[in-house]
């Protein structure tokens, strides 16, 4: 194919153009280059280039062309440097843009799976709800097929290379969709008025449907003289001058949420914008007419020649008939064939004709109609119907250009309240009560006057800027009448136009869905099986569930059907309108992958130690520094250290906090002496366990929690939960991440913290399950001795700004002794030999107290406690599963969460397990039946898919009187 | 859901900052029946119109309220910290 220089192929240079003919730009179209201006959209760009099929149909493989140019209609879809459904339309081409088509084989020109064309018959509406059932395989078998066959793009498995999805949150006082006159009038009052106004526009250029008119407005007084575009210009001029307002162009407002929370869409950012008031001035779209061949390359929407004609300089060779029912289509027909296109004329279905815009050269068919197109790749002919002498004529054109059949663009109001109806005058479908804060404004409310859109704008934006629905202002007053005289006066000056024919059941291949291929005689046979009614008529033909949403077909469906049944369009109905208005990409949704991570204060520390980091919930902890059982062997036999400043740890303190604590932990805590610490768990009112830790008593009034480090925001929320239901005195503040905590273990954990504190730690004055406060290396720290690992050991909380200088201070204090840090896993080694639970490892969901076997941390004798009642049940009917611990008879560790087998079925599960480094059994906790529970039971774990002996013990396996912990 | 809630401590904000704490309701005494419990525990009204919630708003001040909802429409008339709930709507005790 000869590349044709696109400077050639153009209109003369014009004002309105985009497109800039000294500044030419490449891109690839499957594989071919392309050459583009500055300006174009990929979809002029291959227009103006040669390309008259776009895409290939999703059922039927049939051929389709440009036909909106406004991003309405599903035709031009194609993959984009590998983003696939990108509608070439609308999309600026850039440089070196990697464009390619769909859904055809080998190539959209010629594509072998028009075959499907011809099968219709086999796929009636509905064919898969009735057909490929019986037997079953057929659909297995099937469904591959009608996969590839069926379908649009393609997603690639690799992941989006330029991921970079931004989420942005706006405030406005004031925000308009559509920045076409009636929004950029809006703007201007609003910002006028001194609100704060955001201005959200789908083209690269404020100016909407102006930027493609030619015609100059005599009517507009401030405006006179000026074509369109020009007004357009102008206006938008004064918004981009106006401070007050932020306008975000290429940007689709995709959905209005409750709150008046608009979803907006731009390039890879999605915007939240709240705003008090919103006015809707998205205008209208032309839709379809329904005939015979309606879906043909060469078939368009008469916007789509403006824009093409206007914006890019770009004109359909040959000779072109223009459907035609107001004055619109006449001017239109007149700047075609000034642009040099051969107009064989124009069809009115009107029966006499105004003439006025149009040149006499051009010929009228008064009284007729549309009655199909012919062609195998693109219109050749089209046959018109004269309705007074009921003969059809047939006419050699490569253009048909549908005009005059408008819809506004209701889809944001549709998610809102408000009552759309039809409206028999205006022929449309039209917004009738806005919800308070949410205003129309333009061609949306079905008024298709430019005057009268200007100032609709005006009075949106003045009302929405005062806040009010009912304002008070003169100025508005008189805007208002301003309003109901003209549109009085637009209202007298409709000329009636006979409704558009409705296809016979019989004719050919008449289009109602573009997206998904359904025609008339679908719908008519969905009707007749019942589906007569929008919702589930859409459901069952899959009419409007396409990419376009039904902006295309919808409006025709509706009118379809309501003539099909004899009813109304109101009572004929329409779909539920859902966000998104356009199709948005996951990653637009997803935004940027926030993967918050936590760090403690040591982490520098034990990344200079070369830890081996492991995410445990959000944090980052050292799994361990160098062989395990070194570090195990240090802390049993010397000293450790670890960093726990993952512990969640709240501070709790009123006149009503003991009570607290008593309501909502299993334990009693209004008797704990200052200066001693309790573990307990929490419950919720069924019994089952939410969380477990220490509280140490600090005053009277003053506690100190430590929660597990997944849990403390939710421990928070509960604590504050039952003190706000309960009024009392208590203040709840997590403090994790105001203090840093180490914990030194082990026979040595004295000797070494002694180097460093005044507090004395001997034996009996610093007793297991104590607390003090006092410091160590100059830092004030809150002492609690407790023993996770079995040893002789202190936790020390302390401002989590000095947690380098104590790990320092201690690592040398210990140095002599040999201290070593160790890991989570050690960690996790050691508290399994003490028989010490890990909540969320040990425990689940269902999991309580009584059969997790801490019966001496509940408290039944309590008034009451949060899960007292659920638990006295569990104690009445007895345990069903016990938490035991198991030693395993043979030289087999199990992993975590393997099954416990019972006559060769599983009746429990292994939730710790690790090795006993002396004789490399292993050992763990594990749930089992409560008749294998006792001591010494026998049971069997499944150890890698075999069976595997093993012995219930009920002590710890280490230290079971808890000796060492208390020397 | 992107309705706005006000919050008696911080004022109006979007519902993503708050946590969602269910519609009030009264414990049980102690000594109640277990078919009490049950129906505390398991069981919710679930009203179609305004209903008295807790929320929490967990992206801000980290407090408790109670907000008179209507599960219609999600609109919020009220809002109002527990201690101030006499005479509002719902059923005033919350957990008992």
């Amino acid at each position: 194919m000869a590349e044709p220089d696109p400077r050639q192929t153009r209109l003369p240079p014009h004002p309105s153009q985009w497109t800039d003919p000294a500044s030419p730009v490449s891109f690839t179209y499957n594989g071919k280059q392309v050459s583009a201006l500055e300006g174009d959209t990929i979809g002029s760009a291959l227009y103006s280039s040669g390309a008259r099929i776009f895409s290939r149909s999703f059922k039927y493989h049939r051929p389709r062309g440009l036909m909106c140019m406004t991003g309405d209609c599903p035709n031009c879809l194609m993959s984009v440097d590998g983003v696939p459904n990108v509608r070439t339309c609308n999309t600026p081409v850039q440089q070196g843009m990697e464009v390619r088509t769909q859904n055809a084989w080998p190539s959209v020109e010629h594509d072998a799976l028009s075959v499907m064309d011809k099968l219709d018959r086999l796929m009636p509406v509905g064919f898969y709800y009735k057909s490929l059932i019986r037997p079953r395989i057929s659909w297995d078998m099937a469904r591959p097929i009608i996969r590839r066959v069926a379908g649009l793009g393609k997603v690639g498995p690799e992941k989006d290379p330029d991921s970079e999805h931004q989420h942005h949150n706006l405030h406005s006082d004031v925000t308009i969709v559509g920045g076409g006159p009636a929004g950029l009038a809006a703007a201007l009052e609003a910002g006028r008025g001194g609100s704060r106004v955001v201005l959200i526009d789908e083209g690269p250029v404020l100016g909407g449907h102006l930027l493609s008119d030619v015609s100059v407005h005599p009517e507009l007084e401030e405006h006179a003289g000026l074509p369109g575009y020009q007004v357009a210009a102008r206006l938008a001029q004064q918004v981009q001058e106006m401070s007050s307002i932020r306008v975000l162009s290429g940007a689709t407002a995709f959905g209005l949420y409750p709150g008046n929370l608009l979803g907006v869409s731009q390039g890879k950012c999605l915007y939240k914008v709240r705003s008090r008031g919103i006015i809707v001035a998205t205008g209208c779209r032309e839709v379809p007419h329904l005939f015979p061949g309606n879906d043909l390359p060469g078939v368009y929407l008469g916007e789509a020649l403006r824009r093409l004609m206007h914006l890019y300089g770009v004109v359909p060779a040959g000779r072109a008939l223009v459907v035609a029912s107001d004055h619109r289509g006449y001017r239109l027909a007149g700047e075609l064939a000034q642009a040099g296109v051969q107009v064989v004329g124009i069809i009115d279905a009107r029966e006499s004709s105004p003439g006025g815009d149009t040149a006499d050269s051009i010929p009228v068919f008064t009284d007729s109609s549309i009655a199909g197109a012919s062609g195998l790749k693109g219109v050749k002919r089209a046959l018109v119907l004269d309705k007074g002498t009921g003969e059809t004529r047939s006419y050699a054109c490569e253009s048909i250009v549908i005009t005059g059949t408008y819809e506004p663009n209701t889809g944001l109001l549709a998610q809102t309240s408000t009552a759309l109806r039809y409206d028999p005058e205006l022929q449309e479908i039209v917004p009738e009560d806005t919800p308070s804060g949410i205003y129309v404004a333009g061609d949306v409310t079905g008024l298709h006057n430019l005057e009268l859109s200007l100032i609709q704008g005006k009075a949106a934006g003045c009302q929405a800027s005062l806040g009010v629905d009912r304002p008070t202002g003169t100025e508005l007053d008189a805007l208002r009448r301003a309003i109901r005289e003209k549109e009085q006066a637009y209202r007298e000056a409709l000329e009636p136009s006979s409704p558009s024919m409705a296809p016979s059941k019989e004719a050919g291949k008449t289009f109602v869905c573009l997206c998904e291929d359904v025609t008339p005689k679908d719908l008519y046979q969905a009707i007749d099986e019942g589906f007569d009614e929008m919702q589930t008529l859409k459901r069952y033909s899959t009419l409007s569930m396409g990419p376009c949403q039904g902006k295309m077909c919808l409006r025709p469906a509706i009118e379809l059907c309501s003539r099909y049944t004899g009813r109304t369009m109101d009572e004929t109905g329409s779909t539920t309108t859902r966000p998104p208005l356009r199709p948005l990409t996951l990653g637009t949704l997803a935004g940027p992958l926030h993967m918050p991570v936590k760090r403690t204060a040591l982490h520098e520390r034990h990344v200079q130690l070369g830890a081996a980091m492991a995410d445990v919930g959000p944090w980052k902890r050292p799994h361990s520094y160098g062989p395990v059982s070194e570090e195990i062997a240090a802390v049993r036999e010397r000293v450790g250290i670890i960093d726990v400043s993952t512990l969640g740890k709240i501070d709790v303190q009123g006149a009503d906090a003991p009570a607290l604590l008593d309501k909502v932990y299993t334990h009693r805590f209004s008797n704990l002496p200052v200066g001693r610490i309790r573990y307990s768990l929490l419950c919720s009112d069924n019994g089952s366990i939410i969380d477990d830790g220490t509280i140490t008593r600090l005053s009277e009034r003053h506690y100190f929690i430590t929660t597990t480090t997944a849990n403390v925001d939710l421990m928070e929320e509960w604590l504050k939960w039952w003190n706000a239901g309960a009024g009392g005195n208590v203040h709840v503040n997590n403090v994790t991440s105001g203090y840093g905590a180490i914990n030194v273990a082990g026979p040595k954990a004295r000797e070494t913290l002694s180097k460093l504190t005044d507090v004395d730690l001997s034996p009996d004055a610093f007793r297991y399950m104590r607390s003090a406060e006092g410091e160590v290396a100059g830092v004030p720290c809150l002492f609690l001795r407790i023993g996770f690992v079995g040893e002789t050991g202190w936790e020390m909380h302390f401002s989590a700004e000095y947690s380098e200088h104590m790990w320092d201070a201690l690592m040398d204090a210990g140095s002599e002794f040999g201290i070593v840090p160790f890991g989570v896993e050690a960690q996790r080694v050691l508290r399994l030999a003490k028989k010490h639970i890990i909540l969320g490892q040990d425990t689940d969901m269902v999991s309580n107290p009584l059969e997790a076997d801490l019966p001496w941390v509940v408290r039944l004798d309590k008034d009451d406690f949060i899960g007292k009642h659920a638990l006295e049940a569990v104690k009445e009917r007895g345990p069903r599963e016990t938490l035991v611990g198991f030693v395993m008879e043979e030289a087999v560790v199990p992993e975590d969460g393997v099954p416990v087998m019972h006559l060769g079925q599983p009746v429990g599960r292994v939730t710790s397990s690790r090795a006993d480094p002396t004789t490399a059994r292993g050992f763990g906790l594990a749930w089992v039946p409560a008749d294998l529970s006792q001591e010494g039971a026998q049971i069997t774990i499944q150890v890698r898919g075999r069976p595997s002996p093993a012995r219930v013990v009920h002590q710890p396996f280490y230290d079971p009187e808890g000796a060492r912990l208390r020397e | 859901m992107s309705f706005l809630l006000r919050c008696p401590n911080c004022g109006e904000r979007s519902v993503a900052d708050f946590r969602f704490g269910g519609e009030t309701n009264v414990r049980p005494a102690p000594d109640a029946s277990h078919a009490q419990w049950v129906d505390y525990y398991y069981f919710r009204k679930n009203v179609s119109g305004p209903r008295q919630e807790w929320w929490y708003h967990k992206f801000g001040c980290r407090r408790w309220f109670l907000a008179v909802r209507d599960s219609r429409t999600n609109e919020v008339p009220q809002t109002y910290w527990p201690e101030d709930r006499t005479g509002r709507g719902g059923d005033g005790a919350s957990q008992g």
